[in-house]
């Protein structure tokens, strides 16, 4: 088989591989409830997700495949960025239909520094903790909880094909450091090249200069849209031997270790202390079970709001303030909907260790914030009707009915056994601001275990007591 | 049968019996009579139990004709297991449907809008487990768009509410609560199990339980009432903790009238000194059934 049928086979088995990726995403987000695991196990291959993990200290699987994406990416190149990422998927979408419609042509564009400045600034706020720039433009973070972003960067896409990829995306800047000089790679043979320049006018990355006869590794994304134009097979893919960007084997051990000293550095600086730097004062929202604290969940969460798809009683939402053009963290809104009980489904999801694993063991006493009674608006005492809508849901008995001051049942609050999930304020039939509103904790704590005293079941006084 | 045929017939068949009446005939014994208003079993088996009050009461059959749409409407708004009694169990609601579908019922339904999350209430109950092995349609009810908002004739608080389409569309409804103590409406029952149908339980707890409760079995009564008090909770209710009392009553009643198999229930209760719950006096005060247990047949039956 002729080379370039053999890459144009590759190159749609590469765009049905990254489709297909894309397309389940999708779906198990639009249905979490029966796509669960699905959800777990792509978003774990999220290299920017990992990332988020790895330099935020979560668990020990995160880390590990942190570096074993990290060190793949250094034999194989940007393979994420062609096969897995679900934007990258979406972008070839647009900048491949507007090609069909419009006719459309790529050219050779140089490395320029000022297209690191945005994933540079990025990179470094998110390293002192500040993740809301970085989540921004994560790009699984676009794509699972999509913004206006998501739509400015698939618009520059259609016009610009990969772009984003090279100039804005703080993980394609990590993922091109890395693999900059790849082991084994698409190369140009300066021999067999006939100068012809087809390869440049359908890379989407610009990483691809036909005319000077080499390819930018560091910022090839594996589309293999190159190799299937070329008429007569001079791109290859194996151990580079033509020009590659590559700038020699002195510098480049030079630049593998300053970068992994950076690197190192940066994982080995605490991130707490990291936080610190930067931690702007705050009322703390209901944060999910497992985010610790406010510090610890600002610091690991990349926004990309999985949790929020995945939450079965619709609790977390997008953001504290309501306001979702931009992304914000998201957080537990009590009168959408409440924590369930024995429910673990957001730690199990988040793909950054931001919500910690947590046994439904630990999660049942988890105190995420703490109910505050207003006697004066529940309906007992103000309308002097029946009600107990906080008592019946509320999993622990911190909120049981006892008669009152108004000669009636009422709820009676012991906070030592409330855990904040927010069932009695969405139960409390009391609106605008319920009689019974739980407000957050900055740093989650553990709830005293609920009471139990086992008494033998009592019996009747006659057969009949009617 | 379709309902529309079933609804023609029920009509066809109250117009021959209002018609006889108006010769002086009066019904036929066999309609009503010969059968108790209520009947109460005490045993340990409750699926004995079930057989028992149902052949006191003339069998299911009297209810379920060939081709009856049937919703069978359990406790299962938690997610807790099954032996905390917070839910109907499992083997009765089984049971049930069983019996259903061999008298030829042409679907058995069962839903509850649930307190808990519904897929952890319908998973941890066992009831979507059993309920499925026995052959019914197991319906989600955590959505409005399951629900059809119905105006209700006679009522001062409530006016309307939205209805779950099963318990609208279905020829038969079988209640099927489990007792035991609620925090707000004092007890749970056959009458309150009815907030389990409705979407909007927030209203009911707006404008006041007592008041409202009844109101929802204005629109339409149960076909058939049967109220597990096996093992009656009697603190905690109605989640029920880990600290919750209760009372090995070993019981099921089953009547038509929601007001009547509620005011015994209430009996068993103040056994154990909990007051009978506003709505029942109301539920009767507005027609709804007969409080006054001395003024039924009440059939006693040990298994």
């Amino acid at each position: 088989m002729k080379p370039k049928k053999r890459f144009a086979i590759l190159k749609w088995l590469r765009r049905a591989i990254s489709w297909g990726l894309l397309a389940l995403l999708l779906l198990a987000l639009g249905r979490p409830d029966t796509f669960q695991g699905t959800i777990g196990v792509l978003s774990s291959l999220q290299f920017g997700q990992l990332m988020a993990g790895f330099f935020s200290h979560g668990e020990a699987n995160l880390i590990g495949a942190f570096l074993s994406m990290a060190v793949l990416s250094a034999i194989f190149g940007r393979f994420f960025c062609g096969f897995i990422c679900p934007m990258g998927a979406a972008m070839d979408l647009a900048f491949l239909a507007r090609s069909r419609i419009r006719g459309h042509r790529f050219a050779f564009r140089p490395s320029r520094a000022f297209r690191l400045l945005v994933p540079v600034v990025l990179l470094g706020l998110f390293w002192l903790g500040l993740t809301l720039p970085f989540g921004q433009i994560e790009p699984y973070s676009l794509m699972a909880g999509p913004s206006v972003l998501t739509l400015l960067a698939l618009v520059l896409a259609a016009f610009r094909g990969r772009a984003f990829c090279n100039a804005l995306c703080p993980t394609g800047l990590v993922l091109r450091l890395i693999s900059g000089s790849p082991a084994l790679g698409l190369w140009l043979d300066p021999g067999t090249c006939l100068g012809c320049g087809a390869c440049q006018r359908v890379c989407p990355a610009s990483c691809l200069d036909g005319e000077g006869k080499y390819i930018d590794s560091g910022r090839c994304l594996l589309c293999l849209e190159c190799a299937s134009a070329c008429p007569n097979g001079s791109l290859r893919f194996g151990r580079p031997k033509g020009p590659t960007g590559d700038p020699g084997k002195r510098r480049a051990f030079l630049r593998l270790a300053a970068g992994g000293t950076l690197a190192a550095g940066a994982f080995l600086t605490s991130p707490e202390l990291r936080a610190r730097a930067l931690a702007i004062p705050e009322q703390a929202p209901i944060l999910p079970p497992g985010a610790l604290s406010l510090a610890h969940f600002n610091a690991h969460c990349s926004l990309c709001h999985t949790c929020v798809r995945a939450c079965p009683n619709l609790a977390l939402r997008p953001s504290p303030s309501g306001f979702t053009i931009l992304r914000d963290k998201p957080v537990l809104d009590a009168y959408e909907g409440f924590c369930q009980y024995d429910c673990v489904v957001c730690s199990k999801v988040c793909p950054t260790g931001a919500i910690r694993p947590l046994s439904v063991e630990a999660k049942r006493l988890t105190k995420l914030g703490l109910a505050d009674l207003d006697r004066d608006e529940c309906v007992v005492v103000k309308n002097g009707t029946s009600c107990g809508a906080c008592a019946e849901l509320c999993p622990t008995g911190a909120v049981r009915m006892a008669v009152g001051p108004s000669g009636r049942e009422e709820p009676t609050l012991d906070r030592d056994y409330c855990i904040g999930c927010g069932a009695c304020q969405k139960a409390c039939p009391v609106r605008p601001i319920a009689a019974i509103v739980v407000s957050g904790l900055a740093v989650q704590q553990t709830a005293r275990p609920p009471r139990v005293l086992v008494t033998e079941d009592l019996t009747l006084d006659e057969e009949f007591p009617f | 049968m379709d309902r529309r045929s079933f609804l023609k017939t029920l009509a066809g068949g109250a117009a021959v019996l209002g018609l006889g009446r108006t010769a002086g005939l009066g019904a036929s014994p066999a309609l009503a009579q010969d059968y108790p208003d209520l009947v109460a079993v005490r045993g340990t088996s409750v699926t004995a139990m079930y057989d028992r009050a149902l052949e006191a009461l003339g069998g299911l059959g009297r209810f379920v004709g060939k081709g009856a749409k049937v919703l069978v409407k359990p406790n299962m708004g938690w997610a807790v297991e099954p032996s905390m009694a917070a839910n109907t169990s499992p083997e009765l609601l089984s049971h049930i449907i069983a019996n259903s579908l061999a008298l030829g019922a042409s679907r058995v339904s069962v839903f509850d809008n649930t307190c808990d999350n519904w897929r952890n209430a319908y998973g941890k109950s066992g009831l979507e487990e059993a309920a499925k092995a026995a052959g019914a349609t197991v319906a989600p009810a955590n959505e409005e768009k399951y629900f059809q908002k119905v105006t209700i004739p006679g009522t001062s608080r409530l006016g309307e509410t939205s209805f779950h389409e099963l318990f609208l569309e279905a020829d038969v409804v079988i209640n099927v609560p489990v007792l035991k103590h609620h925090g707000g409406a004092k007890m749970t029952g056959a009458l309150k199990n009815l907030m389990g149908a409705i979407w909007d339980r927030s209203n009911l707890h707006w404008n006041g339980l007592d008041q409202c409760i009844p109101e929802l079995s204005l629109y339409r009564k149960p076909t058939l009432n049967i109220v597990e008090a096996r093992r009656v909770m009697l603190t905690g209710g109605p989640r029920g903790h880990g600290d919750s009392q209760y009372l090995a009553a070993n019981m099921l009643l089953a009547s038509t009238d929601p007001v009547a198999v509620d005011s015994a229930s209430a009996k068993i209760l103040a056994d154990s000194g909990i007051n009978e719950p506003g709505y029942i006096a109301r539920a009767a005060e507005i027609g709804l059934g007969q409080s006054d247990l001395s003024r039924l047949s009440v059939q006693r039956l040990t298994v």
